[in-house]
């Protein structure tokens, strides 16, 4: 829009091309794959093997908010709608492979005083399926809001807010207890992944692995798209969509299918994350954790794949490390990390290593 | 082409039932003074904007007003922005391959953005971010990203704006050599050396309304037309 | 020390009032000895004890009633004790010796039973303590809380209390309680003119309750065997039904017209600066919390400083809460706004790190619970109109307050030079900077007005909800929806909007739960996006 040709005229020379190689991205994928060898030969303590697993899973969401913030412009404040969406459906699986196996039923069910798994569980004690239950149900909800937001030319900030609203109010129908799906106190108490006992030492090992390995494989396949013509027109979409529809492009369609595929990688983020904290509530709707999310992403380097996985685990080991040292001083510190990355840092912390040219074009995602 | 357009933001009529016809192979000009709805004519044309009422015909079947900016594209219609609108974080090339629209195969593509390169006398910037190009550059590239689709109907919004006297110049050789039989070329400008220079029909816009319509000499002895550019 | 005449009008009362008692012989003289031994006896003599005392009410004389009272309070406060012969009233429960109920002469309890309340038996005394109260407590304060006990069992009081303690009653609101109580009473009365003429009396004072009494009674016998009245039933069912729809229709207007007030004061300030600036201040529920919070210190320096002007402190907060927030605001414009402006999706980033940052300041400094304010008579009770809707003077408040809001935001936009600023760099910034324009100048105060407007919505929230330090998210995300659906700088829209996303909330409440309403409201946005995507009221920009 008006703003943003207006910087672009007023910016200086830039470099003369921009990397298609990524040697950050190149790196994180060969560090996810050795971590991920290293754990399957040695045996660190648990609890490190967890903190890194959920690290690998924050990584997995911030990347796929990346891709529609930093690519195409789109600032969701409610990608924790799809990771939670991955999380229900996982936790789901969990629960009812957990009745299948030992025919015990969860306690929310008991205290609802029902008999069984309400009807709609039927099927999803098996992995599979639930795998794509999960997907397909981040992606229809993403579509649906998509097509009615995008088909109207919803964008900007306004976009953002709506997005809030929807975690909000999806939040609100999650604490209610009549959905089945636990209510406030959410789903817990997981007895066995793919029949092993969950919290074993193989489990804790085996769901880190395969967070590192997803997250390897999201990096190097959103890193592919990002190479590649619709790569160049999410750019371009980004920048200057009025532009991009009067060459002859539909961008409707081309946001509604990144935000779709944006929203089922946070799902399968989602799905990565329950096994490893054995509860999902619906606190994991709350609009500030979405919104954190985007601070992640903004703190490690909006529109570099790698600056959102460095911004995750960055963040998220501060958090770990801090909330429990300093409960009191967290939310302090992280007012002030994002104040300053905003205010001195338009790139995030990519610009204090200098792993960023000197100059990016971020017009639109801002 | 142009049929009894009409568009209203609030109460304010920003064109009032205004027509004209762009044959193929012409490059007309509309002038007129800030405020006379030049660039809404573009907006409504390219389907930015939608008309309360009117019709705008492609040929005599696809009335433009019904499609979307996309659709309208598709069908030949291309428009330059008059601030430069390039993609600031793509290369020239990059930008060119886009200005080809989805339709062309990529197989077809290097051939016509090296042909477009050659127009536009961007050869040797090719790799170049787009956002890092000068401004008289961007204006060039722009115009090849339109051109890269060969449209059926070409239209300039002031793109000599800004633009030194030798840069004008290059444009607007540039321009005279885009005019083909079967492309018609619509041109929005202040600047009426240019337009001279170029156009071979003038419209001239006041206040939402057609004040004269034909050559640019017959432009300058109308009384009204005086008036408007130089009486108040 | 049976005063014979008084026997006499016992007994004839006693006749006269056959037909309502089901017991009329305990009626026929009060025996004091019986009555401590039913309360010394077995559970069932204690229910019968208590339930007789209930049923004579009516026409016991008051000193009866006193000594009942006596020994009904002593029984379930365990100072009762029961020796072979007759009771004794201790003064605490186990004290060695006590007053004998009868003689009052003070006696040892050493051997003495001490007998138990069971949970049956305790309700039956809880009603014949409330009857007593009611008929012969000192104070009104006394009779309302025998009145309150008595309500919860009116079924099993007969009329003649209620109309005994309604004629004696001094206190006028308590009189108009006991009267409304006898009338319900009448209603299951056997007489079936006396029913018929409650029926008529409770139809005339229309109210939520009046409804479900007369709409039990179609459940009567008497409402199928006789046809005066069923027509009688019929004819005050529909008077009262009619009668609450309006006053509930009338209510939920009055709800929703509160709710939109609260939702325009934090929006507008929310549309002012994101239709100015394009920025969405996500530290606008916070700001509402400063301004909530600033109320707060300003009650608490009048009470320190001028208590007797305790009462006023609202309307002083007025300008304190706006002007601080308005502070607060310009202040966080000046630090870290004005680098974002190009930038606005950073810009709701940063603020969210602003509401962060305040909601923990708060917390640490001042803590998390909730503030207690004080009700000044202007904002505390309210004025039953019609049926049951009630004009709660802390909603009139808040919808005056908005209203006064309205007016002065628009003069302020329309009439001030500061206004017709906002309105330029809002409508067209590029040319307002061309035309001189001091734009930045412009932003900083009109995001100082905008916030300030968020401290006003602070101060018109104390009196209905209750203020600490996260309130402020609880308005966001509803501010959000008033904002998108009212449409970018117009305060119009936003006022438009307010009303219509208050009224929705409120009308869908009820039917289906405020979740449900939460939805819709979202759902029916998004829907309204695809017919107009630039809200109700737009004011149009070149690109």
């Amino acid at each position: 829009m008006s703003g943003a040709v207006q910087t672009a005229l007023a910016s200086p020379a830039g470099p003369a091309r921009r990397a298609v190689r990524d040697p950050l991205v190149a790196g994180l994928v060969g560090l996810c794959l050795a971590a991920a060898a290293v754990l399957l030969v040695a045996s660190p303590a648990p609890y490190l093997v967890n903190a890194l697993g959920q690290l690998a899973a924050f990584a997995i969401l911030a990347v796929s908010l990346d891709l529609v913030w930093g690519y195409l412009g789109i600032l969701s404040l409610g990608h924790g709608l799809f990771f939670a969406i991955g999380g229900y459906v996982c936790a789901m699986h969990l629960l009812a492979h957990g009745v299948a196996t030992t025919g015990v039923l969860p306690d929310f069910v008991q205290f609802m005083g029902w008999k069984s798994l309400p009807a709609y569980w039927v099927g999803l004690d098996h992995a599979a399926y639930a795998l794509v239950l999960a997907l397909a149900l981040a992606g229809l909800v993403a579509f649906v809001f998509g097509l009615a937001s995008f088909r109207s030319r919803v964008n900007g900030v306004y976009f953002s807010i709506i997005s809030q609203a929807l975690v909000y109010v999806a939040m609100l129908l999650m604490y209610r207890n009549d959905t089945g799906l636990g209510g406030n106190n959410g789903m817990t108490g997981f007895p066995l992944l793919f029949g092993w006992p969950m919290g074993s030492p193989g489990v804790v090992t085996g769901l880190t692995v395969a967070a590192l390995l997803t997250l390897a494989a999201v990096l190097a396949g959103t890193r592919l798209l990002i190479g590649s013509a619709a790569g160049r027109r999410m750019l371009a979409c980004r920048d200057d969509e009025t532009r991009l529809r009067t060459l002859g492009y539909s961008t409707t369609r081309l946001k509604l299918g990144i935000w779709c595929l944006s929203a089922m990688i946070a799902a399968l983020a989602g799905i990565l994350y329950v096994p490893q904290v054995g509860i999902i509530n619906p606190r994991v709707l709350a609009p500030d954790l979405s919104i954190e999310i985007a601070v992640w992403v903004a703190i490690g380097g909006l529109g570099r794949l790698g600056g959102a996985v460095i911004g995750a685990i960055l963040v998220n080991g501060l958090k770990f490390w801090l909330s429990a040292a300093m409960p009191e001083a967290w939310p302090f510190i992280l007012s002030g990390l994002v104040l300053f990355v905003v205010l001195v840092l338009p790139n995030g912390l990519l610009d204090l290593v200098a792993l960023r040219p000197r100059s990016t074009w971020l017009r639109g995602a801002r | 082409m142009v049929d009894a357009l009409t568009v209203a933001f609030g109460r304010f009529k920003a064109l009032d039932s205004v027509s004209l016809a762009v044959d193929s192979g012409e490059v007309r000009a509309v002038i007129g003074p800030n405020g006379a709805g030049k660039t809404t004519l573009l907006d409504v044309i390219s389907g930015i904007t939608k008309p309360v009422s009117g019709r705008v015909m492609l040929g005599d079947r696809i009335d433009l007003t019904q499609r979307s900016e996309a659709e309208i594209a598709r069908a030949g219609v291309r428009r330059k922005f008059q601030k430069p609108s390039v993609f600031p974080a793509l290369t020239v090339r990059e930008n060119l391959e886009i200005g080809c629209g989805p339709a062309l195969p990529a197989r077809a593509r290097p051939a016509r953005i090296a042909s477009v390169l050659g127009e536009i006398g961007l050869g040797p910037r090719t790799e170049v971010l787009a956002g890092s190009l000068a401004h008289g550059e961007k204006q060039w590239l722009e115009i090849g990203m339109v051109l890269a689709a060969e449209p059926a109907l070409l239209l300039l919004d002031e793109p000599v704006a800004g633009l030194s006297d030798s840069e004008t110049a290059h444009t607007a050789a540039l321009i005279r050599a885009l005019r083909r039989p079967d492309r018609a070329i619509l041109v929005i400008e202040h600047d009426m050396g240019f337009v001279e220079a170029i156009a071979d029909r003038v419209t001239v816009l006041h206040e939402g309304r057609t004040l004269y319509e034909g050559s640019m000499a017959g432009a300058r002895g109308d009384a009204r037309v005086i008036e408007v550019f130089l009486g108040r | 020390m049976a005063d014979p005449k008084r026997s006499l009008l016992r007994a004839v009362l006693a006749l006269c009032g056959l037909g309502l008692w089901a017991v009329p012989t305990l009626a026929a003289a009060f025996d004091r000895a019986a009555f401590a031994q039913d309360l010394c006896g077995d559970g069932a003599a204690q229910v019968r004890g208590a339930e007789g005392l209930v049923k004579a009410g009516g026409v016991l004389p008051a000193d009866d009633l006193a000594y009942a009272g006596r020994l009904l309070g002593a029984l379930a406060e365990r100072r009762l004790t029961c020796p072979a012969d007759g009771a004794l009233l201790l003064d605490r429960p186990g004290a060695p010796e006590g007053h004998d109920a009868l003689t009052g002469a003070v006696r040892p309890a050493a051997e003495a039973r001490v007998p138990v309340l069971g949970l049956r038996q305790r309700a039956a005394v809880e009603t014949a303590r409330g009857v007593v109260a009611l008929l012969t407590g000192p104070d009104p304060a006394t009779r309302g809380a025998g009145l309150s006990v008595v309500e919860r069992r009116v079924a099993t009081v007969p009329a003649a209390v209620l109309d005994r303690a309604r004629d004696a009653e001094t206190d006028a609101g308590l009189k108009a309680t006991i009267a409304s109580l006898a009338q319900a009473a009448a209603l299951s009365s056997p007489d079936l003119a006396r029913r018929r003429a409650a029926i008529a009396a409770v139809a005339a004072s229309p109210s939520g309750a009046a409804e479900a009494r007369l709409t039990a009674l179609r459940s009567d016998p008497a409402y199928t065997a006789d046809p005066a009245f069923r027509a009688a039933l019929d004819a005050g069912l529909s008077r009262v039904t009619r009668a609450v729809a309006i006053g509930d229709g009338l209510a939920v207007v009055y709800n929703g017209l509160s709710f939109a007030s609260i939702l325009f004061m934090a929006a507008a300030g929310l549309a002012i600066i994101f239709g100015l600036m394009g920025v969405i201040n996500l530290a606008q529920g916070e700001f509402i919390m400063l301004g909530a919070y600033a109320t707060y210190g300003v009650q608490e320096a009048f009470r320190r400083l001028a208590p007797g002007l305790l009462d006023l402190y609202l309307v002083a907060a007025i300008p304190v809460a706006f002007l601080a927030v308005a502070l607060v605001g310009i202040v966080v414009e000046a630090l870290i706004l004005r680098h974002l402006y190009r930038r606005p999706l950073m810009s709701l980033l940063a603020t969210w790190a602003v509401s962060l940052f305040l909601v923990n300041l708060v917390r640490v400094t001042i803590g998390t619970q909730n503030l207690q304010f004080i009700m000044p008579a202007y904002v505390s009770g309210g004025v039953p109109l019609y049926a049951d809707f009630v004009v709660t003077w802390n909603r009139l408040f808040a919808i005056g307050f908005a209203a006064a809001t309205v007016v002065l935001t628009l003069l302020i936009l329309r009439r001030t030079p500061l206004g017709l600023d906002i309105r330029a760099v809002t409508q067209n910034r590029d040319m307002a900077a061309c035309l001189g324009l001091p734009t930045r100048r412009v932003d900083r105060l009109a995001f100082g007005l905008g916030s300030g407007l968020a401290g006003l919505a602070g101060v018109a929230l104390c009196p209905i909800y209750s203020v600490n330090p996260g309130m402020g998210s609880g308005f966001i995300v509803d501010s959000f929806m008033v904002v998108v659906l009212g449409g970018v700088g117009s305060l119009l829209g936003t006022l438009v909007a307010a009303l219509g996303v208050g009224g929705a909330n409120v009308l869908i409440e009820p039917i289906s739960g405020a979740v449900a309403a939460k939805v819709i409201v979202l759902v029916g946005i998004i829907l309204f996006l695809q017919r107009r995507p630039e809200g109700l009221f737009a004011v149009r920009r070149r690109r």
